[in-house]
């Protein structure tokens, strides 16, 4: 297989970005911190696939929170009322989250820009509100009561990666490595698609629908392929989400929370390669300076995204790309969106 | 028993026991002499924004009255309490989890201290037990017991306050008896609607009073399950209105929509008892519904009492953050700071973050510990490590926390205490609504 010299480039920056990640916990090893990272990487999985999705494929869906909680939910009751191991039920959290998606991508892909947007937020909401307001109660658990779907409260102390009895106090290292292989994973897979033939495709019905049609590309089977791999992806998110946190709830459906991802994805520049990571790793330590002021926090991470649309338009990523063109005049054959 | 005892007596040793609580405190401060001054880190991770801001602000300021006070006796042992708080936004676990891993990270927190949370109930004695803190709260519900029970030697370290959810539905309907043997309700009918919020605590009750109605001969005739928040009550009410219960519980507890429940219900208001969960006891209830509120009945396994103690908390609290503050609410982290720093003062002090041999001491005082503060009588179940509900696991008022009944009969001030014995302060009173 020959690599094509930007697909060789993104994959070099990623295994040293991934061998860079990997020494971060022996450098600071404080739980917290390591905590926070293993955040980053999540979210950055979620951020990268909906740029896949949204950026690359023109694809402007808001249903890729509700494929992530898929994926931690079904993680969570695999392992609540099948009692399956975390890994065991790895494979049925990306499986279901890709089924889904193509169930949600055929009754949405046949609209076009803001009603598939509509279409697919309305599905995530109508599955938000099924969750939240079933109180029957599915099992008995002590004196509380557990709905099948988890209900209002969602579902805790699901089983773990399983690091607890080997590595005692320093269980988050275990988890660490986990979701930093399933981040290598996610990132290797998005590379070899935005630089393959289906990235190809994908843009190309995303620049001019007309003339990616007239070349035999169909719309709705190349978007669909392109939902179902962001969706099985993400849902791999929501696997590793669910075994780090030992739960999976209604919160993952939140409004604040979708628009916290998509600000991961704006920020950083959507349609770029490396716009999500930095998207997701601007916002957080964002958000992690902002808690020293309180309620002002959310006004903090508005201004942000108000200063990103300003004054770099199309994202971080971009202007970072501008800035290394001026600092080396000579290296200035990079495509402006391939950042 | 209760002939036996006089209220006045009863007070007086109670009100003694409470000072006695400070007294021990400063008596120990002033003896300490190998005190290094050293700031003692309290971390609180609590909703101070979001859904339940309101009870969320409360917690904080609490915790700040209680460790102003329990500051200018000497602190722990000549060491000062220092609070830090992580906002938890009203959100779930994940969210809970990182605030309280940075209180404990970051700010290096020997104890976790906060009211509750929208979590499950497990996360933070899960932190509390990986980082070898204390952590007290007050998060009413049973999971805490059932985590504390698969592993009491894993979460030794973890404190729940007040009893748990399980005793509201018996209590209601046990109250809404003795109003009926007193004469002071007579039943218009034997129909009970039961409308519920989505989350566990609410469901739990629900359920609970849904199965036990019929012993008290009830036929529950409504069970609504609400999503939140809501402020649209008109579907359900025309269900009321088309079929009247004699009473309406309501297990959704957050205050804004209970008064907007209560706003529009007074529209049109059915000759039936309103009884509502917990939310109706901060001041952000009686702010929206108005003269709407007045009537309403509520209760709370954890509320600031009426007596000399929890008057004179009353007052320190509306003196510092002003009348419209919530006592009910902020007097739940005031007295679990109260118990903390006395059980850290009795085992020698405390221990850092993940130093949990001195930790340990602090959580055997705290489950041998019985404290009167102005929530009433803490007193550790051992194995479970939350408290004994008065009247429902005791018949001594001086050794559980009391699950009190309270009527608001005035928009300007909190409802009155109208149960148990003998922190009663007024009697019930048949809403103006129902007269007509």
């Amino acid at each position: 297989m020959i690599l094509s010299k930007a697909l060789s480039r993104d994959l070099l920056i990623s295994v040293g970005f991934v061998a860079a990640l990997a020494l971060v916990p022996i450098v600071f090893p404080e739980r917290y911190f390591v905590g926070q990272i293993i955040t980053f990487l999540i979210w950055s999985m979620v951020a990268s696939q909906w740029n896949l999705l949204m950026g690359h494929a023109g694809v402007f869906s808001l249903a890729q929170m509700a494929f992530f909680a898929i994926g931690a939910y079904t993680t969570a009751m695999a392992s609540r009322h099948l009692d399956l191991s975390i890994w065991m039920s790895l494979p049925l959290a990306v499986l279901v989250a890709m089924v889904s998606a193509l169930i949600v991508g055929a009754a949405c892909l046949r609209l076009h820009g803001a009603y598939v947007a509509l279409l697919t937020f309305a599905i995530a909401e109508v599955i938000h509100v099924l969750i939240i307001t079933d109180t029957y109660c599915y099992t008995r658990e002590g004196g509380g009561c557990l709905q099948f779907f988890g209900g209002a409260t969602g579902f805790s102390r699901i089983s773990d990666f399983g690091f607890r009895p080997f590595l005692k106090g320093d269980w988050i290292l275990g988890n660490y490595y986990v979701v930093l292989l399933a981040f290598a994973f996610v990132t290797l897979v998005t590379m070899f698609v935005m630089h393959g033939r289906l990235g190809l495709a994908f843009r190309a019905i995303r620049d001019n629908l007309g003339y990616a049609s007239s070349r035999g590309i169909s719309r709705f089977y190349t978007q669909m392929t392109v939902f179902a791999i962001s969706a099985a992806l993400t849902g791999l998110a929501g696997w590793a989400y669910a075994g780090h946190f030992r739960f999976a709830g209604p919160s993952l459906f939140d409004f604040s929370t979708l628009i916290l991802v998509l600000s991961m994805v704006i920020v950083g520049g959507l349609g770029s390669i490396w716009g999500p990571y930095i998207g997701a790793a601007t916002i957080l330590i964002g958000l992690e300076w902002l808690k020293e002021f309180g309620d002002a926090k959310n006004i903090g991470l508005g201004l942000i995204l108000v200063l990103v649309v300003l004054f770099a338009p199309n994202g971080l990523a971009a202007l970072f790309a501008r800035l290394f063109k001026h600092i080396r005049p000579g290296k200035n054959n990079t495509p402006k969106s391939r950042t | 028993m209760k002939s036996s005892m006089t209220r006045r007596g009863f007070f007086g040793r109670t009100a003694a026991a409470g000072v006695g609580g400070a007294a021990l405190l400063a008596s120990m401060n002033s003896q300490a002499s190998a005190a290094d001054g050293e700031p003692i880190i309290v971390g609180c991770p609590s909703p101070l924004t979001g859904i339940v801001a309101a009870d969320g602000i409360e917690f904080r300021r609490g915790l700040e009255l209680a460790a102003e006070e329990i500051n200018t006796i000497g602190g722990i042992l000549g060491r000062p309490i220092q609070l830090e708080f992580v906002d938890t936004e009203s959100k779930g676990d994940d969210v809970v989890s990182q605030a309280a891993q940075r209180l404990v990270d970051r700010n290096n927190a020997s104890a976790l201290i906060t009211g509750y949370n929208l979590e499950t109930g497990t996360v933070l004695p899960e932190i509390s037990a990986d980082a070898g803190v204390i952590c007290m709260h007050a998060q009413t519900q049973v999971t805490h017991e059932e985590v504390i029970k698969s592993d009491p030697d894993r979460y030794w370290g973890s404190f729940m306050i007040d009893p748990p959810e399980t005793f509201y539905a018996d209590g209601l309907l046990e109250f809404i008896k003795e109003l009926e043997t007193k004469g002071k309700f007579d039943r218009p009918n034997d129909k009970l609607a039961i409308i519920t919020g989505p989350g566990n605590y609410s469901v739990n009750i629900a359920d609970t009073l849904n199965e036990k109605a019929k012993e008290y001969g009830f036929e529950v005739s409504l069970f609504e399950t609400v999503k939140v928040p809501i402020s649209e009550w008109g579907p359900t009410l025309s269900k009321l209105r088309a079929d009247p219960p004699a009473v309406i519980a309501m297990t959704h507890y957050f205050p804004q929509d209970q008064a907007q429940f209560m706003l529009q219900f007074m529209d049109d208001p059915t000759d039936s008892l309103v009884y509502m969960q917990y939310g109706a006891s901060l001041a952000a209830f009686r702010d929206v519904a108005g003269d709407a509120s007045e009537g309403v009945l509520y209760a709370t396994v954890i509320g600031a009492l009426q007596d000399e103690i929890g008057i004179a908390f009353r007052e320190a609290y509306a003196a510092k953050f002003g009348a419209d503050a919530s006592p009910n609410s902020g007097g739940q982290t005031y007295q679990a700071l109260y118990m903390y720093a006395i059980a850290a003062s009795l085992a020698g002090g405390v221990g850092a973050a993940y130093e949990e041999e001195q930790n340990r001491k602090v959580a055997e005082r705290l489950r041998g510990l019985i404290f009167r503060g102005p929530m009433g009588t803490y007193r550790c179940v051992q194995e479970t490590q939350s408290a004994y509900a008065y009247p429902a696991q005791t018949n001594d008022p001086s050794l559980g926390m009391p699950h009190i009944f309270s009527q608001i009969q005035s928009k300007a001030e909190d409802g009155k205490l109208v149960a148990p014995w003998p922190y009663i302060v007024a009697d019930f009173q048949l809403p103006n609504w129902m007269k007509s």
